[in-house]
């Protein structure tokens, strides 16, 4: 029984970074349409950003605030600097998928060129196991699952209660006739990307403090379970992917208590699959039909 | 030549064939129908390691110091076959649920998870096909009995290959060149007027990504045992990127154009690494490599999408003489 509970913390704290991820790569790719690969290299980018700063002797939750802000810049950088072009010059949904996975290549090896392969890890200080019933998480696993639970809430305020959430919301479901009734589409959709680099760039460094080593390529690697946990949930649906992130975070890490740990991704990809064949558009399919893509 | 050079000559003219085999495969189902496989470097990997597996012998005759399941040790044409239908069923396994209802860049996302989802299989169980080690002495086809010198082995091989590669390069242009393969195209350019045809978009998607599936594990299979290895390594789910890179390159749904790009691209710009002015580190010179192929894709995609060789814009028109009724529906192709 211990070991169910102590898995199912594991659990939410994997959850919670995938969840961070997870809304935004799907906020961004709802309303710009664009299947942005390279999410995974802005997350790693954020990371290596932090590492530089944190080795300064810079607290790591400051380097988490400083991340978040590289990574709002990237990901504004990449939309309006190579995507946002690639778009008005034509390039079609096809294309643009080959764009953002060639970008995530050369992103990562870049980076890989100047840090060398090795792995990295970040000076956390404290790491005193707190006990709370039958959990046991050390204080960093708490601070992710309150900021998970702080990004969620600002989230839905920002979709729910304000005007840029909804003509977001507007863009999502169909972009001619947000911009027949005069939403600035380009500038929401830069808007969107920000929130995904800054969410993209906190969940980077988050997920390189929860797995402690991390090397060039750990964000591109980890950017699989996040589009597995958005597509569960119905790809393009923020809340979907708040329910994908939570299902598929604890499967696996129960599922890594009980059985061979190397493989509790191939549970959430199994996860996956068995949901995929009940409903081809995962759980909470709000679009799923073909669209423009907004540059 | 000497031997060296012989040998040296022999195994990129080896790879230039494997990757037009692969790149082809590759072509039939991204360039031709549309279908974004990002996954396409697994059934690459199914066909080594079924090809290993058809022909290394049981586990336990080499001393046992790697371990598999299966180990059959079948004569020359066999273990190639298998490796083919291995592929092919594959394939169809991971069609079946990948390739429902979505769109096209849905089903991309399955594919990449696909991907990474088969390495991590192949790493953890070891038992499976020997984990990180990957399989080695991975007998060559024919070496006992032919018993030729390294570089005069190379060029039987090379010849080998390139009788498949021509094969393979036949069936391909026997499909993409017929009323079945404007259908193909028409999965491509406009799946609603296929449907509307009464032809069943997703059925081609099938069929493609099974053919090219079956493809794919030919390639690996000769390349498996032209290096008599095989590791997870060497198919994590960016080496698929590779194949998309040569096939835009030389010109998606243009068979001379994907075999061009399969020699400039997924042959050429290794051997160019190897000569920069960069050091011999071997992260970086991996990574260079990897950087070169990601400009050279957005650049091509930016400059010249159609690609080398683009793809034959074709026209039809009425059979001369059958204007009077329509329905007849011959055409004839414009030069």
């Amino acid at each position: 029984m211990s070991t169910l509970i102590s898995a199912i913390g594991f659990g939410c704290v994997t959850a919670a970074i995938l969840a961070i991820a997870a809304v935004g790569f799907t906020l961004q790719f709802s309303v710009s349409n664009v299947l942005n690969l390279a999410f995974g290299s802005v997350m790693t980018t954020c990371g290596f950003v932090a590492y530089a700063l944190n080795s300064h002797g810079i607290n790591i939750w400051i380097c988490v605030v400083i991340a978040a802000g590289a990574g709002g810049l990237l990901s504004l950088g990449l939309n309006s600097l190579l995507y946002g072009p690639f778009i008005r010059h034509g390039t079609n949904l096809f294309g643009m998928v080959i764009v953002t996975i060639a970008t995530a290549l050369i992103i990562d090896r870049t980076t890989q060129a100047i840090v060398g392969p090795g792995f990295f890890s970040y000076v956390v200080g404290s790491s005193q196991a707190v006990r709370f019933a039958d959990f046991v998480l050390t204080p960093e696993q708490i601070a992710t699952i309150v900021l998970a639970l702080a990004a969620m809430g600002t989230i839905h305020w920002l979709l729910r209660y304000t005007r840029m959430g909804k003509s977001m919301r507007a863009l999502a479901s169909n972009v001619s006739l947000a911009r027949a009734c005069g939403i600035p589409t380009r500038r929401v959709a830069n808007i969107a990307w920000v929130t995904s680099g800054l969410l993209g760039g906190v969940a980077g460094v988050l997920l390189f403090i929860d797995t402690t080593t991390f090397s060039a390529t750990s964000g591109s690697g980890f950017l699989i379970v996040v589009i597995a946990a958005a597509v569960v949930g119905g790809i393009g649906s923020p809340y979907g992917a708040m329910a994908g992130a939570f299902l598929v975070g604890v499967t696996s890490e129960v599922a890594a208590a009980y059985w061979n740990p190397e493989l509790k991704d191939v549970v959430a990809f199994g996860l996956l699959a068995a949901i995929l064949l009940v409903r081809p558009k995962g759980i909470f399919a709000e679009i799923a039909t073909e669209k423009e893509v907004v540059g | 030549m000497s031997a060296a050079t012989q040998l040296y000559v022999s195994t990129l003219v080896v790879y230039f064939f494997v990757n037009a085999i692969a790149c082809w495969g590759l072509d039939l189902q991204f360039g031709v129908t549309g279908v974004l496989n990002f996954a396409f470097v697994v059934f690459q990997a199914a066909g080594a390691y079924a090809v290993a597996l058809f022909s290394l012998g049981p586990a336990s005759t080499s001393g046992g110091f790697q371990r598999y399941v299966g180990g059959y040790d079948l004569p020359f044409p066999i273990p190639l076959v298998g490796a083919m239908l291995v592929g092919a069923a594959l394939a169809a396994v991971i069609g079946w649920v990948g390739l429902r209802r979505l769109r096209a860049d849905y089903q991309a996302m399955i594919m990449l998870v696909v991907s990474v989802v088969a390495t991590l299989i192949a790493n953890s169980e070891i038992g499976l096909v020997n984990g990180p080690a990957g399989l080695s002495l991975i007998p060559r086809p024919l070496a006992g009995v032919l018993n030729l010198a390294p570089a005069r082995y190379s060029w039987f091989f090379a010849g080998l290959c390139g009788l498949l590669c021509a094969g393979v390069g036949f069936v391909c242009w026997r499909l993409e060149y017929s009323p079945y393969g404007r259908m193909l195209r028409g999965v491509r350019e406009n799946e609603q007027a296929v449907e509307a045809l009464g032809r069943s978009a997703r059925r081609a998607r099938m069929q493609v990504f099974i053919l090219g599936g079956a493809f794919a594990a030919l390639s690996g299979a000769l390349l498996a045992e032209f290096v008599t290895a095989w590791a997870p390594n060497g198919w994590e789910y960016p080496e698929t990127f590779v194949f998309f890179t040569a096939v835009i390159v030389g010109g998606r749904g243009s068979l001379w154009g994907v075999a061009l790009g399969a020699a400039v691209v997924a042959v050429g710009v290794q051997q160019a690494v190897q000569y920069l002015p960069i050091g011999s580190d071997p992260t970086v010179l991996a990574s260079v490599e990897w950087i070169i192929t990601g400009v050279v894709t957005l650049a091509f995609i930016w400059f010249r999408p159609q690609g080398l060789i683009p793809e034959r814009r074709r026209r039809f028109r009425m059979m001369p003489g059958l204007r009077e009724d329509p329905h007849a529906g011959l055409l004839e192709e414009v030069a």
